[in-house]
């Protein structure tokens, strides 16, 4: 066999032919098209039926996993740096503010498809029996997506986002119990949950590294756990709900 | 472990997948028709994923991210809001205190979705269609809170302006508001009695007047789910309150306040 | 509903051996428990520093003489206002006990307003209008050594305190 069709067929190994065989060994031997059956149901993979949301969700979450990767090569957590940053991004670095757009926009854009995505769920009633439990890991794909925003948000460092975390902040700070001056506080200001996720009193270097932490290795380390029990769990149900 | 038992465990393996498959096969899952992932899905799944990816490029390339002054912790911005996918709570922070509207409420939402499918009585109704209106009530409880959440983020974004007053669209937002309007409190037991009434009328009359409903949820999941329903109606009915009657609080207590 | 047609505990369990068993699987969970519990809360206590490297919260704040009476002034980059009244001097935590925004002093219809929800405070911190749920936090202010104000933020006084002048 020549060289190169050895190499090229040690890559893609089902060629060009069509057949029904063929087909099944295609998505069976695909590390990512074997998220999928070999065979799925007509009704379920209509696009009226998903609107691909799931999918999509996924896709969004790929966008700005891999632009946030890249974005973390000219971004330093530090209050000093964090801004300056920001501005070479824009205006020093090539494709910077695209690429700090496209991480933005791909976030927005899961925000908002996963809502629409747990609608469609609810509203084929595809939480029911025996898929209960993949809806309860749904919710906290919803969580881990707000809470991955939410931490993004502050490490521009610029008044946007110094501000809006300082509200995000304080509602902490009112947690009942466990917040400093919620109801019932049995906590003071340095034990409470917002000295918890401020690394200290106030916003700050602490808190700028805390949510570094939470926004690049923490929350995306449990969403890509929480994905991988979703669609693990989602075709040991049977894959797509179906009329019965 | 001798041949005898290695046996008999491959073979009580063996029952229990091949009676797992018998079930799928017989109860839950009916002959079906299926077409092969390869083209059918993945066609749908390129198409839609490029269809996205070229409107993200586009977007990215024609509009800049923001980025605003450095952060300064001594001057709060004119307009300092949240996220726009907080605004809605930030919204709620006009009518509840801090604590209901940035922990409560987010945790009971959060919860309440966890419960849904073991809320819902019926296993069966509706799976893999959209049968709407096989499901009035179900469908509503989820449409009502997906609809207040995205109308409250849009009340936020679009209609709230500087010190978070409502702004008309074609306002000009230069313009300070003057609205000074007095608010009052229910008294101690009038609030105590408007709430505990609110939630006893509200677990005691719908179990009276659709009492199929009732025995079908059970006692338990009957009062987790009107609880929560209650929980979330309770939202509009103090927008109402304080709009229409202008009320500060239902219950004025030293500790707490809703 | 998935019952296996064979027990093999049937022929193999002993008495003996079950118990065994038995303890052996409840240890070795406890074992887990406790390494999670052990892990878990030192996790947590690892989250709470030891020391913060933050700007003092008590600081000076100038010589009396040097505040008009009447006027409110915010200290820069300490987050609090200094009122010289009549009778003395109090300091308010520039921090609305809604949601932290750092309102705004209008010095001519006399009142502090926030910026993020729109609370009011009258010139003593007490709030009039808007969502904030508290009064403005008053600050414990004396007089050190040198002669000059002297401010602690850790310290939270009365509505009542006041640095006699």
């Amino acid at each position: 066999m020549n060289i190169f069709v050895q190499m090229w067929r040690s890559i893609f190994r089902t060629g060009f032919s069509d057949s029904p065989v063929h087909r099944v060994f295609r998505v069976m031997g695909n590390f990512i098209f074997h998220l999928h059956p070999a065979r799925v149901s007509k009704e379920g993979i209509k696009i009226t039926h998903t609107f691909c949301l799931g999918g999509l969700s996924a896709f969004f979450f790929v966008v700005t996993a891999i632009t946030g990767g890249v974005l973390m090569i000219y971004y330093t957590p530090d209050v000093d740096k964090a801004y300056a940053n920001m501005l070479d991004l824009e205006n020093v670095v090539p494709f910077g503010m695209f690429m700090r757009n496209l991480h933005r926009y791909a976030a927005h854009a899961m925000v908002i498809v996963v809502p629409l995505h747990m609608l469609r769920v609810f509203l084929t009633s595809s939480y029911k029996s025996p898929r209960e439990f993949n809806w309860v890991i749904g919710v906290g794909l919803l969580l881990m997506t707000f809470l991955l925003s939410f931490t993004g948000y502050l490490l521009p460092w610029d008044q946007l986002s110094y501000w809006a975390v300082t509200v995000g902040t304080t509602m902490a700070e009112n947690t009942p119990i466990l917040g400093a001056k919620g109801p019932f506080s049995v906590l003071g200001p340095e034990t409470d949950v917002r000295f918890l996720t401020l690394g200290g009193t106030s916003i700050d270097q602490p808190t700028l590294i805390r949510f570094y932490f939470a926004h690049c290795i923490g929350l995306p380390g449990a969403l890509v756990g929480l994905m991988a029990l979703h669609f693990w769990r989602v075709r040991k149900a049977g894959g797509i709900s179906r009329p019965l | 472990m001798n041949g005898k038992t290695e046996t008999k465990e491959r073979l009580r393996l063996l029952t229990v997948i091949r009676e797992e498959a018998l079930l799928r096969q017989r109860d839950i899952y009916p002959k079906e028709e299926k077409v092969d992932t390869w083209p059918n899905l993945v066609v749908k799944e390129l198409i839609c994923m490029l269809i996205f990816a070229i409107v993200l490029v586009a977007w990215a390339m024609f509009q800049n991210a923001p980025l605003e002054e450095l952060a300064n912790p001594g001057l709060t911005p004119k307009e300092a809001k949240a996220p726009w996918y907080f605004v809605g709570l930030q919204e709620l922070l006009v009518y509840f205190d801090p604590w209901i509207s940035g922990v409560v409420l987010p945790t009971v939402i959060l919860v309440g979705l966890a419960l849904i499918p073991y809320l819902d009585p019926d296993p069966i109704k509706g799976v893999g269609r959209y049968a709407i209106w096989n499901r009035k009530f179900a469908v509503f409880c989820f449409l009502f809170g997906f609809t207040m959440w995205f109308a409250l983020v849009a009340v936020g974004q679009y209609f709230r302006g500087p010190y978070w007053s409502f702004y008309w669209p074609w306002e000009s937002k230069e313009i300070a508001k003057q609205t000074e309007v007095v608010l009052t409190n229910f008294p101690l037991p009038a609030g105590i009695a408007f709430l505990a009434g609110y939630f006893i009328l509200g677990l005691i009359v719908p179990a009276v007047a659709f009492q199929n409903f009732f025995w079908r949820l059970g006692l338990l999941r009957y009062h987790i789910a009107m609880i929560l329903f209650m929980m979330m109606m309770l939202v509009p009915v103090k927008i109402l309150l304080r709009q229409a009657f202008h009320i500060r609080y239902i219950l004025k207590t030293p500790w707490f306040n809703i | 509903m998935l019952k296996p047609l064979i027990d093999i505990h049937e022929e193999t369990a002993v008495p003996r051996r079950r118990v065994l068993g038995g303890v052996l699987f409840w240890a070795a969970w406890g074992v887990v428990a406790i390494l999670g519990g052990v892990l878990g809360a030192g996790m947590l206590r690892f989250l709470y520093p030891r020391a913060l490297y933050e700007a003092s919260k008590i600081f000076k704040a100038g010589r009396p003489e040097s505040y008009k009476v009447g006027s409110v002034n915010l200290v820069t980059g300490r987050g609090v206002w200094i009122v010289r009244e009549q009778e003395g001097f109090y300091a308010i935590l520039a921090k609305c006990t809604h949601l932290g925004c750092q309102p705004i002093w209008y010095e001519d219809q006399q009142v502090f307003k926030c910026p993020c929800h729109g609370s009011r405070f009258y010139k003593t911190g007490i709030n009039f209008a808007g969502p904030a749920p508290r009064p403005l936090d008053r600050l414990q202010i004396t007089l050190s050594s040198d002669g000059r104000l002297l401010v602690d933020k850790g310290k939270t006084v009365g509505m009542d305190y006041i640095l006699k002048a």
